[in-house]
């Protein structure tokens, strides 16, 4: 094969999948994939060389008109009962939350007595905090939430699991499933610019998972094992 | 995200199973709308290029195959596609409202879930000049076009140019090591 042919290949489908192949060439290619398989399986080549950046970017859940408006755009909501079978996947998940978040309001109160007026200042006065703690009371983590930063710091009784992690979950006010803030530090703080998600005003509580290495396998906690309510201050 | 998992749900999305891909947006639409969300800024536009590219994933998922990568790859790719034609369709311009960062979100850490293939291309990016670095990212990330990476890095075209063609050039060479 020609080198330069194949220099020119790979240069091409790569600024098409960066997205620097812009105007007509952008078209032009695209009528090439279409015409040449070598062409098509160079761009798949430099879609998994590149896409994999996009892996790293930290996922923000979209709001759920999202789905809604796929599922009518699909014609899914035509048929009642297939709309219904859809529905159900979403509300099995998120039942047992309604009765936990339940409890967890019970307790917002308590805490906002307990850490409402002893926090020291900080550079950003947080808005909202949480304390998460064990089946004893024991605080095992508390989180300070700002419109710009969260900020997560586990306590001395907080346990290490070598063979776990531990991650943090937003619990929708609306009962919908869990939505995923990460893995937690288990030793040290955690400084990290706030998730869009906890911006929110229908945040029902906090929670945190026990999780293989990594976090959730599959996008759903695996073990809950806490669950705190997120109170202003 | 592990193609394990979300294999046999795009096989089942193939065969017509609306559960399976009810489940596999879930599992995977916050990854697609972050991507796509950082690249256009606007909550309205990201919602859009999000519904129309799993609207896409239902009706090509029996066109997936393993040659082209993992199937999170393949969906980020119609995903960044279908983002990138939005920029185009509502003339987008990235010069002003651009991110205080220029790379790559920081919160990556040790304890995020990195498959074997993310460490590697990470290392590889790593590796190359740190110009040419931020150039790539600021195209990928962002998704300026070559005219707006000169805006943002004070540099001719034809140097941001080579930074991006010559970036691109020693990844490829890392990656296939």
């Amino acid at each position: 094969m020609n080198y330069l042919a194949e220099e020119r290949r790979n240069a091409l489908a790569a600024e098409y999948v960066l997205g620097t192949l812009r105007g007509q060439a952008r078209r032009r290619y695209q009528k090439l994939m279409m015409e040449s398989q070598l062409i098509s399986e160079t761009t798949w080549l430099w879609e998994q060389y590149l896409n994999g950046l996009g892996e790293s970017v930290p996922p923000v859940s979209p709001s759920s008109a999202v789905w809604e408006n796929i599922q009518s755009r699909l014609g899914f909501t035509d048929s009642e009962a297939d709309n219904q079978k859809v529905i159900s996947l979403y509300q099995k998940r998120s039942r047992r939350w309604r009765t936990m978040t339940g409890v967890a309001a019970a307790a917002a109160f308590i805490i906002a007595v307990l850490f409402g007026t002893s926090e020291p200042p900080v550079t950003v006065a947080p808005t909202h905090i949480a304390v998460v703690n064990n089946a004893d009371a024991e605080p095992l983590w508390l989180i300070e939430v700002s419109p710009e930063s969260l900020t997560v710091r586990s306590t001395a009784k907080l346990t290490e699991r070598a063979d776990k992690d531990f991650e943090l979950w937003m619990v929708p006010a609306n009962g919908q499933a869990p939505i995923s803030l990460g893995v937690l530090p288990e030793d040290g703080r955690w400084d990290r610019a706030t998730p869009a998600i906890l911006l929110r005003p229908d945040i029902a509580a906090l929670a945190v998972s026990l999780e293989p290495p990594g976090g959730s396998p599959t996008g759903a906690p695996t073990e809950v094992l806490y669950i705190s309510p997120l109170v202003s201050v | 995200m592990e193609q394990e998992q979300l294999f046999p749900l795009l096989c089942a999305t193939a065969d017509g199973e609306k559960e399976a891909f009810a489940e596999l947006y879930e599992i995977t639409s916050p990854q697609l709308y972050a991507v796509v969300l950082k690249m256009l800024k606007r909550r309205e536009l990201a919602e859009e290029a999000t519904q129309d590219a799993f609207i896409k994933i239902w009706h090509n998922a029996g066109s997936y195959q393993r040659g082209k990568g993992t199937v999170l790859t393949w969906m980020v790719s119609i995903a960044r596609y279908r983002a990138l034609d939005l920029m185009r369709y509502h003339s987008i311009r990235n010069e002003v409202v651009l991110d205080a960062e220029d790379g790559p979100p920081d919160d990556i850490g040790p304890s995020t879930m990195a498959t074997r293939e993310q460490k590697k291309l990470n290392k590889c990016m790593d590796e190359l000049d740190q110009q040419q670095r931020q150039a790539i990212h600021l195209a990928y990330f962002n998704g300026l076009s070559h005219h707006e990476v000169v805006k943002h890095l004070a540099s001719p075209l034809g140097t941001i140019k080579s930074w991006i063609r010559r970036g691109l050039q020693s990844l490829q060479r890392c990656l296939s090591l």
